[in-house]
């Protein structure tokens, strides 16, 4: 039986990531993936398919017009598939709260699974939200 | 700049003068200005660009609202003459168009002239290529108009005053 733990445990094994980052998210979460925090150490890996990636990580403002490709991307994904919703601009806005130009609720366009907030969230937060996702796996019903 | 550097500049101003009949002011030491009808927009930039202005850096609005009119900036870079070139021409703020000099400049002309369209409303004659650049879907005004208020527009058609979470937004000062 395909029980909701066994489909989580199967991305729980590696996080493939693949990052939708606007602006200042990219620069700002470098150094995740460098030799000083090193994502690949937990099984992460930033991939350049979003066929191959089990989660979406999403960084800086989203403007209505690259949600759309980021809607794209997240339809490319196979299941099971996490979207991870990093800084504050991501979520509210942040800063451009105030812009015409700015998505100010993302869960309207995408299925969150987790908000890490932060301007921008330490690579210790993006670790700590994956973990949770360890955990929250382990507690998960056997059947 | 040097004497001789100083007296070529102003050989610039007058062949250009001449040339483009209109007045050509040096402004600083690579810059020159030159403001003209906005009919003969197409006439200048062609002169312009086979006397060496063969560069189009980007294409500016300003909005000058107590004016009611709509500046548009040409800036023409020379490689020959190293000295930016302005064009400026103003046109009506409650019809604004003008024509295309995508005649000249070809792609990069359209390009810049879809984005002033984006922003400003204005209309490029001769330009078949005016859909939106960077805001897809957009049904208010063009935002970079001086007498849009960007803060109100958003909290009216973006936030929800019952949300708990955007109620704090509607108490900031407009």
């Amino acid at each position: 039986m395909i029980t909701k733990k066994k489909v989580m445990r199967k991305f729980v094994r590696a996080v493939w990531v693949f990052n939708w980052f606007n602006s200042c998210g990219f620069t700002e979460l470098c150094p995740v993936v460098g030799s000083r925090w090193d994502m690949e150490r937990f099984g992460m890996k930033a991939v350049n398919s979003p066929r191959k990636a089990d989660a979406l990580f999403i960084a800086g403002y989203q403007t209505p017009k690259s949600i759309k490709r980021a809607q794209q991307i997240y339809e490319q994904m196979g299941n099971p598939k996490f979207v991870f919703a990093l800084g504050s601009c991501t979520i509210t806005g942040g800063m451009y709260w105030d812009s015409y130009n700015t998505i100010k609720r993302l869960e309207d366009y995408l299925p969150v699974f987790m908000y890490i907030p932060g301007c921008p969230p330490r690579p210790e937060a993006i670790y700590d939200a994956v973990f949770k996702v360890f955990e929250h796996v382990e507690e998960l019903p056997d059947k | 700049m040097t004497a001789i550097e100083q007296e070529k500049k102003t050989d610039i101003v007058e062949k250009l003068s001449s040339e483009l009949d209109a007045s050509v002011v040096l402004k600083t030491d690579r810059r020159l200005w030159v403001t003209i009808d906005s009919s003969k927009v197409v006439d200048t930039c062609l002169k312009a660009q086979q006397m060496g202005f063969e560069h189009l850096s980007t294409i500016s609005a300003v909005d000058w609202l107590e004016e009611g009119r709509f500046e548009l900036v040409y800036h023409l870079w020379s490689y020959k003459y190293n000295s930016l070139l302005s064009i400026k021409t103003k046109i009506d703020r409650n019809k604004p168009s003008i024509s295309s000099i995508n005649s000249i400049w070809d792609t990069y002309a359209e390009t810049c002239e879809r984005e002033c369209h984006e922003l400003f409303g204005i209309d490029f004659k001769g330009n078949s290529n005016l859909t939106p650049l960077f805001l897809e879907d957009w049904k208010g005004p063009p935002p970079f108009l001086k007498d849009f208020n960007w803060r109100e527009y958003t909290l009216k058609e973006l936030y929800d005053e019952e949300n708990p979470r955007e109620k704090a937004y509607f108490e900031v000062k407009k």
